[in-house]
This record gives C-alpha cells, structure tokens and sequence, in this order.
C-alpha cells in the first residue's frame, strides 16, 4: 500500500494560516498536521521525530513547512531542520512566513516580465522603491531584487526601523552579495525622482504614493502593489491591473495589481508544494526557490 | 463503513511527528490531535468520544495517549479505561515518547541476542540503563526489572534522581528497580563492573560509554543503543549492528545492538499495535507490557 502524503506544519503562531492549509491539501497533500507555537529550540526534535518514523522510502512522501510571520525566524528554523537530517532519512522542507517568500517572488517575476514587455529592460542596475518595506514581503522581495542586480532601498516611516530591516536583508539573506540600503518616507519625493520600480508592501488601506508623486516620477517604469483592500497603495492601480497604464504618470509606468500578484503567487506556492510531492531528492525551498519558480511560471504564461 | 478516527491526547503544546507518521501509516483515515490535555480532561474527552458513535462506529474510533512523561501517560491511560461505559468502549494505546515501544523494542533485542550468543536469560543477568531517568530509560528499567533482570537505572549526575525513579515505579508497576549514578569514567567502570547488560537510553548525540570503559568490563554481554544522531551512545557501536562483536571490549566477549535494529523493530512494534486498534473486535488497552510482547513475537 502506499504511504499517505504527510506535511507537518510548524508555525511559531498560535495558528496555522488557513491559506497554507488550504494550499498544501489542493497541491495533494493528503494529510496536513499542525504544530503551534513552535520555537526554533524545538525544531531538531520534531524534524526527527518526523524522519525516524518511515522508510527513506516513504520520506519522499512526507515534509515539512514553516510558517509563522517573521522572516528570520522562518529562516533560521529552515536552517535548523536542514542541519537535523540525518541521510537517508531526510524530507524537503519548505518555508514560507506569512505566504511572504511566495507573494514576493511573484510581485518581483511580475515586474520583471513588464519592465521587459514595456520597456525591454531587466532589472539589473535599477532604483528600486520597497515601500513601507520592513515587512516579511517588503524583506523578501528586497532581497530577491538585489540578488537579481536591483538598487533596491526599503522606505519605512521610521528610518532606524528602515535601516535595521535592510541590515537584516543583507546580514541574513543576501550573502554578501546585496547592498540594500534604507530610506524615511518623509524623503520619498526627494527619492521618487530616480526611481525605476516601485513595490508596495504596506498594510491594507494605505496610500503611500500619491497621483503627485506618479506624476513627478520622470523615470517610473513599473509600480506593483500587494494591497488588494481600497484604497489602494499606489494611488491609480486596481487590484485587477496587470501591466495597465498608470494614470499621470510622465514615463508611461505601468501598475500590477494585488491580485495579478496574487495569481502568481497562488501558483508559486502551489508549484513549491507539488515540487515536493514529486521530488526525489530532498529540497529546502524558500524565497530564491520561489523566484525560480514565479520566473518560471511567467515564462510558460505571459511570454511570448 | 465509517472512516477510522485516532484521537491523539498529549499533554505536550503539540503531539510528535512520529506518531503522526505511524498512525497514518497504520491506516487511520482521520488523525485529531489534543494538546495541553489535562489528566482531569480526559475522562470527558473520552466519553465525547465514546458516545458519538454507534457501536460499528466504536469499534472504529480509538484513543492515542503521547506525551514526554511516563507517569502522567499512564495516569491518562487509566482514566480513559475508567471512562468507558461498556458497550460504549474504544482502544487505547499509551506511548508517551514512542518510550513504551523503544524501550520494549531494545529489551527484546538484547534479549535475543543474550540467548543466540550467550545462552542466557534477562532472569540470569544484571542489567543496568545508562541515562536511564528519562522516558525510554525508566521504560527499559521497567520492562527488563519485570522480565527478571537485576535492573538498575543510572543517572549521570544524580543518585536521588535515580532513586525517585525506582520509588515512584517500583510503586505503580511492582518491578524492582536499583539506583546508582555515574558521570565519570571511572565512576562508570565501578559501576559496570559486574554487569551482564547495558541499555544504552541516554538523549540523542550524546556518548555515554567511550571505548576507555568498555575496555575494563569483564562481564558484560549485550550492550544495546538507541540513540541514532552522532556521537552515538556507546563508543565503536553501528547504529545498523544486529548482535556485531562490540569493537571496543577487550576483556568480554560483547555484542552490540545499535539504534536502527532497535528502531526497525520498534516501528513494527507501535504499527502493529496502532493496527490491532482498528481490527480488533473488543477494545484493547495497550501500554508496554504488550509493547513488549509484541516485540518478542516479532523477534521469535
């Protein structure tokens, strides 16, 4: 008989995201168990309560995920399990806080494919504007642009709150390799005016670029945004846009809206949760292994 | 026919993976883990149970009691028995840890290997469990202590500890566990000096036995392990040996049991046992003596 597909699902929340629920079990995770308020000190211990039980057989039909809502900690508990396998027995795992890695990628695959449909550009050496950008999808897609060649500044209403979220991006997740630096939104409009690309990843509800400042951006190419609640982030975008011109703005800027990310992010994650299903070496996926897969994805859809 | 439900109580904030594997690959189709279960929740979580159910319903629905503390399980254990309002019955399994179904999976192991290599019985030998005071130790204590070895549980840092042990066991299961404590090599070599047996049951990554003690012994026989992460827990041992020579003894002639051949056994173990909930007719109330049974059957 075979084994039932198992993904065990550590969060550091009181409770699991019925989104990532809901994914695992459309991806064909036949079972999704549960495990709250995990701390990272508790991570080895579970991994290998979880690797010890089946064959290394049956392993490839068992993993794990990590949600929770913070960035470093999924990271570090991503680490953890990697470190905890023991050959043969290991299992993929796949991080995921807040669905941030995911919804970043896709905002970033998004604006990649428009900067190169409308402006056959890539975004190598481009000033990026991650607003209110200290959040788990602002981190991510910081970084996931850096790594791609982007100038990228994360704006926050806090400067030290912005300077300690981009020193995060590049001491933890850029390897050295990313030079994020910082911003006050109160300098926005003085930032506006070399700016390429605009993401932004604030709260639902908040506007935190004006028809003004479009207006006053001569470089703007492409402006995405991840709040799908009115009003919306980025004065001009419906959620529905995907590449629609942006009202006012000088350069022909181009918006992506919360659920044109959305759709890519829903398949991102989803491909992620299959890719484990149908691996046969174990994977450790989190925000890099996103971008592959919403580049991918892009590719088989958008381009021509 | 009604789907099969386990429903697994722990006192834990969450149950073990482990046992999530096992019980899905038992066959269970539906898994409800219960946690920060409290003992004085269990008789009404039982009888929720219990009552929900028509009697073919009963017989496919079962109790898992996890945990990490021996005691309090089988506290648990006997209140959900206690709950039940024939013919309103369901099974319980109680292995808090997997520690019922390891320690019974490496007693008989050693067990085994005592009779092809040595010609012996656990009622001939001295027994001692090496990082014995947490749950698979005091679990091997009990079952070696009522199969009739000369058990004692030793702990690396305390005597007391060692002794509560045996009190607060000895008590509930009339086994009769001794106590001793041995942190260093010396202290290990005195203690181990007219040992027949040594259980190996110390935290995972852990070496509790280095090759410079097991060089001095002079009785020993069977030496089994169960710690799988490395260092493992006796020095020389594969976590696959099977009754291998242990290396590292000079002045015995000493066998090795390592961590995946008690492991191995200790998965068939629990499975066959989370399988006998949803074929038997009658409910059945597993704890490690029939742990142990069921690890001499598939040994014999």
């Amino acid at each position: 008989m075979e084994k039932p597909f198992i993904l065990h699902m550590l969060t550091t929340a009181k409770n699991l995201s019925p989104f990532d629920v809901n994914m695992a079990m459309d991806a064909g995770w036949v079972s999704a168990m549960s495990y709250t308020n995990i701390e990272a000190s508790e991570v080895q211990g579970l991994v290998q309560d979880a690797i010890f039980s089946r064959s290394a057989k049956n392993l490839k039909r068992t993993s794990i995920f990590i949600g929770g809502r913070d960035t470093k900690q999924a990271m570090d508990m991503l680490k953890i399990a990697k470190r905890s396998m023991i050959p043969p027995f290991e299992v993929s795992v796949f991080a995921d806080p807040s669905g941030a890695f995911t919804t970043a990628a896709a905002m970033v695959a998004a604006v990649e494919f428009h900067l190169l449909s409308k402006f056959n550009t890539t975004l190598e050496g481009k000033n990026i504007l991650a607003l209110a950008g200290t959040g788990p999808v602002g981190q991510a897609a910081a970084v996931i642009a850096a790594k791609a060649g982007a100038n990228v500044r994360i704006i926050g209403r806090q400067l030290d709150k912005a300077q300690h979220a981009a020193d995060l991006c590049n001491n933890e997740f850029g390897e050295g390799k990313t030079n994020i630096q910082a911003g006050a939104d109160a300098d926005k409009a003085q930032y506006i005016n070399d700016t390429d690309i605009v993401f932004a990843t604030g709260a639902a509800g908040i506007e935190l670029l004006s028809v003004e400042l479009i207006a006053s951006a001569p470089q703007l190419k492409v402006a995405a945004d991840v709040n799908a609640v009115p009003p919306a982030g980025i004065a001009g975008i419906s959620a529905m846009d995907d590449g629609k011109l942006i009202e006012g703005s000088v350069n022909g800027a181009v918006g992506v809206g919360a659920l044109a990310i959305g759709n890519v992010k829903y398949q991102t994650q989803n491909l992620l949760l299959k890719r484990m299903i149908q691996s046969d070496k174990p994977l450790y996926l989190h925000f890099e292994h996103a971008f592959e897969v919403a580049r991918e994805y892009m590719k088989t859809t958008h381009y021509k | 026919m009604k789907r099969s439900i386990l429903h697994m109580l722990d006192p834990m904030p969450n149950n073990s993976p482990f046992d999530i594997n096992m019980a899905l690959d038992a066959g269970f189709d539906v898994l409800m883990p219960y946690s920060n279960v409290k003992l004085e929740s269990v008789h009404g979580l039982t009888q929720d149970a219990i009552f929900s159910r028509s009697m073919a319903g009963v017989k496919r629905t079962g109790l898992f009691i996890g945990g990490r503390n021996l005691g309090l399980a089988i506290d648990m254990f006997n209140a959900a028995k206690q709950a039940m309002i024939p013919p309103f019955a369901v099974s319980v399994f109680a292995d808090p840890s997997g520690a019922f179904t390891t320690a019974a999976a490496l007693v008989a192991c050693v067990e085994k290997e005592l009779r092809i290599k040595h010609g012996k019985e656990l009622k001939d030998c001295k027994a001692m469990v090496l990082g014995g005071t947490g749950p698979v130790g005091i679990a091997t204590g009990i079952i070696a202590s009522l199969a009739g070895a000369h058990t004692t549980i030793v702990d690396h840092l305390y005597l007391e500890t060692a002794q509560e042990v045996g009190l607060q066991y000895n008590r509930r299961f009339g086994c009769d566990l001794h106590a001793a404590v041995a942190g260093t090599d010396r202290e290990k070599i005195d203690v181990l000096s007219d040992v027949d047996l040594v259980f190996c049951t110390a935290k995972a990554g852990i070496q509790v036995l280095n090759a410079k003690v097991i060089k001095e012994l002079t009785q020993l026989k069977v030496a089994g392990d169960v710690n799988a992460v490395p260092p493992l827990g006796i020095e020389g041992i594969k976590r696959e040996d099977n009754g291998a020579p242990l290396i590292c003894a000079e002045k015995c002639n000493a066998f090795a049991v390592g961590a995946l051949a008690v492991g191995d056994i200790k998965y068939h173990v629990q499975h066959d046992l989370l399988v006998s909930m949803l074929e038997t007719e009658h409910p059945v109330y597993l704890d490690f003596r029939d742990a142990f049974k069921t690890a001499q059957k598939i040994l014999a």
